[in-house]
């Protein structure tokens, strides 16, 4: 085989190579080195430089280079480059502009009519000169690493739309929660015993729902419900709302609207969250069926549901009502736990039981339900009750345990 | 049996380096065969024997990697000798006009032979 031939056939391996690098997963620092050796391989150039033209910036930056003085590729303008043949090679020599020392090459780096970039060499290691196919070599070399730069640099221009999108998406998120609990603040400030109550029970939810191992989307979207649960509450009249005597049947009938009135108005509202508006409607439903509005049992209440249930039936009985005086932690976990299986989801109330025991024992960071408990409470006294209530409701009859029919 | 994950050892004979490539030398991780060549001229090693007896392919990033050593050690007077190398091998460098900045030797004793008699 001649010598020529041989070449060619490395030319050509060397172009592969070239394809292969560039369309490999490796990052972009890592292609652009390999091709860089893949040049000078091919070239037997010993000194070599890819420059990167910024649109931005309208600067050049090295992105790679071997020999050549730092200051002598800082001196090259961008605007210089311009008035050279889109990606064809040159002698450095014939354009006193670029004072680099020790190149001999330069090829600016074209994709359409955007500057991307450009290419330099120095002479070759065996001090052969640069033949005419070396130079069609090089162009079809150029044309690769400018498409590839210019690659680059549109993953850059979307990498940049992206943190942007994100950042808004980020001030909207903050706005939207903050409406959120301006909204949770009208509907407790109706009743003046239900104060911080939507707060609360969005706290509770979230833990329980964490503890389960929700996503942080799904965690949001309860997080969201907890606040809103009650936001019928604003339809209802602040007399009835706020009455310390009994309440009669009428007016019993007038209060139980306020799930469905909940329901009426989230379920107007594009959430990106799925069941925020079934979690919210269905809030007073029991596992036995007996509760309101639509009186759903067992598998036609979601966890969702189940997790809200507790969560605002648990703050419900911690606070003042005006009807009654507030529970102990300890006495309203007894009443929930003589609820299980009947209003009461098992496995809600054993997570529930679980997170509390945890922020008591100092093994969640951020805790959610400790901060809202009374602080005369005793937590040693309530971490013993919350061990029994696990142990019970982790025994496998009781987990198992079906509801009566 | 010829590894394509390149890896690279050595081992000092006397004041000779001797480097031990092994794979093909065809992509970055062939740097470690620089790094590898560049910590004995850090300690003053001056020649070095490449034994390519576990490379039999060599692409455009390992003649550029191949360059690198060439030319590191020219800059410190230093020898360079290549030993076991395929036909493929010869050919290519021979087609690139290496050659005349390297020593060619059959195996490694050889090239050993040479640089203890003083060779250059």
């Amino acid at each position: 085989m001649s010598t020529e031939l041989k070449r060619a056939l490395y030319n050509i391996a060397a172009l592969a190579d070239l394809g292969q690098e560039i369309t490999s997963l490796n990052n972009f620092r890592e292609k652009i080195q390999a091709a860089f050796y893949v040049i000078t391989g091919t070239f037997l150039a010993n000194k070599g430089a890819i420059l990167f033209y910024d649109k931005s910036t309208k600067k050049l930056s090295t992105l790679t280079q071997k020999g050549f003085a730092a200051a002598d590729l800082d001196r090259i303008h961008p605007e210089d480059l311009m008035l050279l043949g889109k990606n064809k090679p040159c002698c450095i020599g014939e354009y006193p502009l670029f004072a680099v020392a020790d190149a001999e090459i330069l090829a600016p780096l074209w994709v359409r009519d955007e500057l991307i970039g450009a290419l330099i060499l120095s002479s070759k290691f065996n001090a052969s000169p640069y033949t005419t196919d070396d130079f069609e070599l090089l162009n079809v070399i150029a044309n690769q690493i400018a498409i590839t730069l210019n690659n680059h640099s549109l993953f850059m221009d979307i990498t940049e739309k992206l943190e942007e999108n994100r950042k808004l998406y980020e001030e909207m998120r903050h706005i939207y929660r903050g409406t959120l609990q301006a909204f949770a603040a009208a509907i407790d400030a109706k009743d003046a015993y239900t104060k911080n109550h939507s707060h609360r029970v969005a706290k509770y939810a979230t833990a329980i729902a964490r503890e389960l191992g929700w996503s942080e989307h799904d965690i949001e979207g309860i997080y969201v419900a907890g606040y809103l649960h009650d936001v019928g509450k604003l339809a209802i009249s602040n007399d009835l709302l706020n009455k310390t005597t009994p309440f009669t049947p009428m007016e019993l009938f007038e209060i139980k609207k306020h799930s469905t009135l909940s329901h009426s108005i989230t379920s107007k509202i594009a959430f990106p969250w799925k069941d925020v508006a079934d979690m919210v409607w269905h809030h007073h439903e029991r596992l036995d069926g007996q509760g309101y509005p639509e009186a759903l049992a067992r598998e036609a209440i979601s966890d969702g549901v189940r997790i809200i249930t507790l969560a605002d039936s648990f703050d419900a009985m911690t606070s003042q009502r005006p009807y009654r005086k507030k529970l102990d932690v300890q006495s309203a976990l007894k009443e929930l736990q003589k609820c299980v299986n009947s209003q009461f989801d098992n496995k809600i109330m054993l997570v529930f039981c679980k997170v509390l025991d945890k922020e008591i024992k100092g093994e969640l960071p951020e805790p959610d339900i400790l901060p809202h408990i009374d602080k005369d409470s005793d937590l040693s006294v309530i971490s013993a009750l919350l061990e029994g209530i696990i142990e019970e409701l982790s025994a496998p009859e009781r987990a198992g345990q079906s509801l009566a029919p | 049996m010829k590894s394509a994950q390149f890896s690279v050892h050595s081992k000092l004979c006397g004041d000779a380096a001797i480097i031990y490539p092994v794979g093909y030398l065809n992509n970055l991780s062939g740097e470690s065969l620089v790094k590898e060549c560049g910590l004995y001229i850090s300690k003053g090693i001056t020649k070095v024997v490449v034994n390519f007896s576990e490379t039999d392919l060599v692409n455009s990033i390992g003649i550029s990697l191949l360059l690198q050593i060439i030319e590191d050690l020219r800059n410190i007077k230093g020898t360079i000798c290549c030993t076991n190398m395929s036909k493929f091998l010869s050919e290519t460098f021979k087609m690139l006009g290496l050659l005349q900045h390297m020593h060619v030797f059959q195996g490694e004793k050889d090239a050993l032979k040479y640089l203890t008699a003083g060779g250059k």
